[in-house]
C-alpha cells in the first residue's frame, strides 16, 4: 500500500508535469473545458423564446452548467484516451513491466493532469460565482461534504467505466468509437444535455439508476440544493452499486483480456 | 535462475488476401491462422550469464523474451524467472527484472529525462540513497549530464537509447532482457552500449540476455548463444562451439609481396578472396596450421592472418543447414 502510494505520487507529479509542459495543449484544455457552457447557451436560448421549461430559469442553468463544468473536468474517463493509445501501439507492454497495475498508472497520471485542470479552471469558476448572482449556491457543510463525496464517486466510476471499456482493447480496435458510442448515449441520461428534470418521465426514471447520472448530475444536483436527504442516500447508493458492477467487470475483463494480449508490435 | 521447459506460444491472427473483394468477404466471414511463433523450447540461464539469442526476423526470439518477462502467457510449457511464473507478473517479479526494446519508449516522452528519471524512482520505490547512488553511477557510465535536462522526446536515438538503458537500470535489476538494444544505432552508438553492458554486468553480475540483428553485439558480450530459428531451438553453446561446428573451414589471409599465378593455391585452400598480393583461402579446419606452415616456406609472405568466418555467415549456415 505505501508502495502503491509512492507510485501514485511520483506518477501524479509526472502526469502534472507532462500537462504544463506544452502551452497550446494547455490553452485547449482549458478552452474544452468550458464545453458544457454551449449547452447552457442552448438552454439560455430556451428560455429567452419560450419561457421556462418546467420552472427552469436563466439562472437555475447557469448554477447548473457552471456547476457541470467543474464536475465534467474532474471526471475519471479521460484515461481512456491513453489506454487505447497504447493498447493499440503495444506501449502497454511497457506498462505491464512496471510493477504497478496499469489501472493506476493510469489513473496517477490523470489525477496530476486533473490538478492542472483544476488549477487553471479553479478561478474562472471562482471569479463567475463573484460576478453572478445566480452562482449562489445553498452551500452548507453537510452539503459540501455530500458534494466532495459524489466528486470522489464520479470520479472513481468514471475512471473505472473507462478502464473497463478500454479493456476492450484486447480484442478489438474499435474501443474508442465504442466508447463514444457509450459516451453519447449516456449524455441524455447524465444530466449533459439536459437536467434530469426536464427529460420524458420514462426517460429521468430509467437515467436515476443508469451510471451515467452518478459521473455528472448527481454532484450538480447536489450542489444546486436540488436534492434531499433521501434522494442523495438514493443517488449515493447507485453509483456505489455501479462503482461495484465495474470493478467486477474490470476484473474479468482483465484477466481474460491480459491472458489474450499479444503485446503488439515487436 | 532462468529456466525453461518445452515453451510454446501460438498466435491466432486474422488473415485476409488483398484486394477490395477480398476485404468485402472478410467483413462476413473471417479466416484465421495459427501462427506457431515459439515450439517446445527448453534451455536454462544461470547467474551473471550473458547470453546471446540469436536468429532470423520471425524465428521466435522477441516472443520467447516477452514470455520470460511476463509479457505474454504461455500457450504450453514452463517457465520460472528467479523462482517466479512470469505472466503472474508478481510485483517482487517484476522488481528485479528490466526489459529494454530498442524501438520502444520506456521513460515518459514529453519529460526531461531527469523527472522521467523520478517517475521511474516513484514506480519502483526506490530510496533515495540507493537511487543517487545508482544515478550517479549511470550518468558517468553512460556519459548522461549533459541530457539530463532535455526532452527526453528531442534527444537523438543513441541518447534516448543511452536514456532508456539508465531509466531500465536505476532500480538495479537481477535480469535484464535487451531487445535490440542498438537497433539503429551508428558504430559510435553500438559500441558504446556494448562497452557499457559489458562493463555493467562486470561490476553487478546481471544475468543478460540479449536479441540483436548486430552480431557485433553478441559476440562482445555473450560467450554463450541460443539460435532459434521457426521458433525451434537450434544450437545452445558457446560461441566459439558454435562456430566449430558450422564452419569447416577457417580462413587465412596471406599477404605477399607480389601476386602469384592462380594455380598457386592448388592443394591449399580454396580461394575466396583475390585482390592483387592478397589472397583470402578457405582451409579445412584441421589443416590450417599445415597450410599456413607450407605457405611461409614455399611463397614470399609478408604477412599470415588465420581468422574465423564472420558469424553472420556461420549464423546463416546453421539455418540453411536447419
Amino acid at each position: 500500500m505505501r508502495d502503491t502510494l509512492t507510485a501514485y505520487r511520483g506518477l501524479a507529479r509526472g502526469g502534472t508535469l507532462v500537462a504544463v509542459t506544452y502551452r497550446g495543449r494547455l490553452v485547449l484544455r482549458v478552452l474544452t473545458g468550458f464545453f458544457p457552457l454551449l449547452m447552457m447557451a442552448v438552454w439560455l436560448t430556451v428560455v429567452a423564446e419560450g419561457g421556462p421549461p418546467a420552472g427552469w430559469t436563466a439562472g437555475d442553468f447557469l448554477a447548473y452548467y457552471a456547476a457541470a463544468t467543474l464536475v465534467v473536468n474532474l471526471s475519471g474517463d479521460h484515461v481512456v484516451w491513453q489506454w487505447d493509445a497504447d493498447l493499440r501501439s503495444g506501449d502497454l507492454s511497457l506498462r505491464l513491466l512496471r510493477p504497478l497495475h496499469p489501472f493506476h498508472q493510469y489513473a496517477a497520471a490523470d489525477l496530476g493532469q486533473r490538478a492542472v485542470t483544476l488549477v487553471a479552471l479553479g478561478p474562472a469558476l471562482a471569479l463567475a460565482a463573484v460576478l453572478s448572482p445566480a452562482l449562489d449556491y445553498p452551500v452548507t457543510p453537510a452539503r459540501l461534504v455530500a458534494f466532495a463525496a459524489a466528486l470522489v464517486l464520479a470520479y472513481a466510476l468514471g475512471l473505472l467505466t473507462a478502464s473497463t471499456f478500454a479493456l476492450l482493447g484486447f480484442w478489438s480496435t474499435q474501443t474508442a468509437n465504442v466508447w463514444l458510442l457509450w459516451w453519447g448515449l449516456g449524455s441524455f441520461a447524465s444530466g449533459w444535455v439536459a437536467p434530469l428534470e426536464l427529460l420524458p418521465p420514462w426517460l429521468r426514471t430509467a437515467a436515476l439508476v443508469l451510471p451515467f447520472r452518478s459521473m455528472m448530475g448527481f454532484p450538480v444536483e447536489l450542489l444546486t440544493g436540488r436534492l434531499d436527504g433521501a434522494q442523495t442516500a438514493f443517488g449515493f447508493a447507485v453509483g456505489l452499486g455501479w462503482l461495484g458492477v465495474f470493478a467486477l467487470l474490470y476484473r474479468f475483463g482483465w484477466r481474460r483480456g491480459v491472458r489474450r494480449h499479444q503485446a503488439v508490435a515487436g | 535462475m532462468i529456466e525453461v521447459r518445452d515453451l510454446a506460444k501460438h498466435y491466432r491472427v486474422h488473415r485476409r488476401q488483398p484486394g477490395l473483394a477480398a476485404s468485402l468477404r472478410s467483413l462476413v466471414r473471417r479466416e484465421h491462422v495459427t501462427v506457431r511463433a515459439v515450439e517446445r523450447v527448453s534451455f536454462t540461464i544461470s547467474a551473471g550469464e550473458v547470453v546471446g539469442f540469436l536468429g532470423p526476423n520471425g524465428a521466435g526470439k522477441t516472443t520467447t523474451l516477452k514470455c520470460l518477462t511476463g509479457l505474454l502467457h504461455p500457450t504450453a510449457g514452463a517457465v520460472r524467472v528467479l523462482g517466479h511464473t512470469p505472466h503472474r507478473r508478481e510485483s517482487a517479479f517484476l522488481r528485479r527484472i528490466s526489459l529494454v526494446m530498442g524501438q520502444r519508449n520506456g521513460l515518459f516522452w514529453d519529460l526531461p529525462a531527469a523527472d522521467a528519471f523520478e517517475v521511474n524512482r516513484a514506480v519502483y520505490g526506490i530510496a533515495e540513497g540507493p537511487y543517487r547512488a545508482a544515478l550517479d553511477e549511470l550518468v558517468d557510465l553512460l556519459g548522461l549530464a549533459e541530457l539530463l535536462g532535455r526532452q527526453v522526446r528531442v534527444l537523438s536515438l543513441g541518447e534516448r537509447m543511452r536514456c532508456e538503458l539508465a531509466g531500465a537500470l536505476l532500480h538495479r535489476p537481477d535480469v535484464l532482457f535487451l531487445d535490440e538494444p542498438t537497433l539503429g544505432l551508428d558504430v559510435n552508438g553500438q559500441a558504446a552500449v556494448r562497452a557499457f553492458l559489458r562493463d555493467y554486468n562486470d561490476r553487478h553480475g546481471a544475468t543478460v540476455l540479449l536479441t540483436s540483428h548486430y552480431m557485433g553485439d553478441v559476440t562482445a558480450l555473450a560467450r554463450r548463444v541460443l539460435v532459434v530459428d521457426r521458433g525451434t531451438l537450434r544450437f545452445d553453446g558457446d560461441l566459439a562451439a558454435l562456430v566449430e561446428a558450422h564452419s569447416p573451414h577457417r580462413l587465412v589471409r596471406v599477404t605477399l609481396r607480389a601476386p602469384v599465378p592462380a594455380a598457386t593455391w592448388a592443394g591449399l585452400g580454396e580461394p575466396v578472396t583475390v585482390d592483387g598480393a592478397v589472397v583470402t583461402l578457405a582451409v579445412p579446419r584441421a589443416e590450417t596450421a599445415a597450410v599456413a606452415g607450407r605457405l611461409l616456406a614455399t611463397l614470399p609472405v609478408e604477412d599470415v592472418a588465420i581468422e574465423d568466418p564472420p558469424i553472420e555467415e556461420i549464423i546463416r549456415a546453421v539455418f540453411a543447414h536447419a
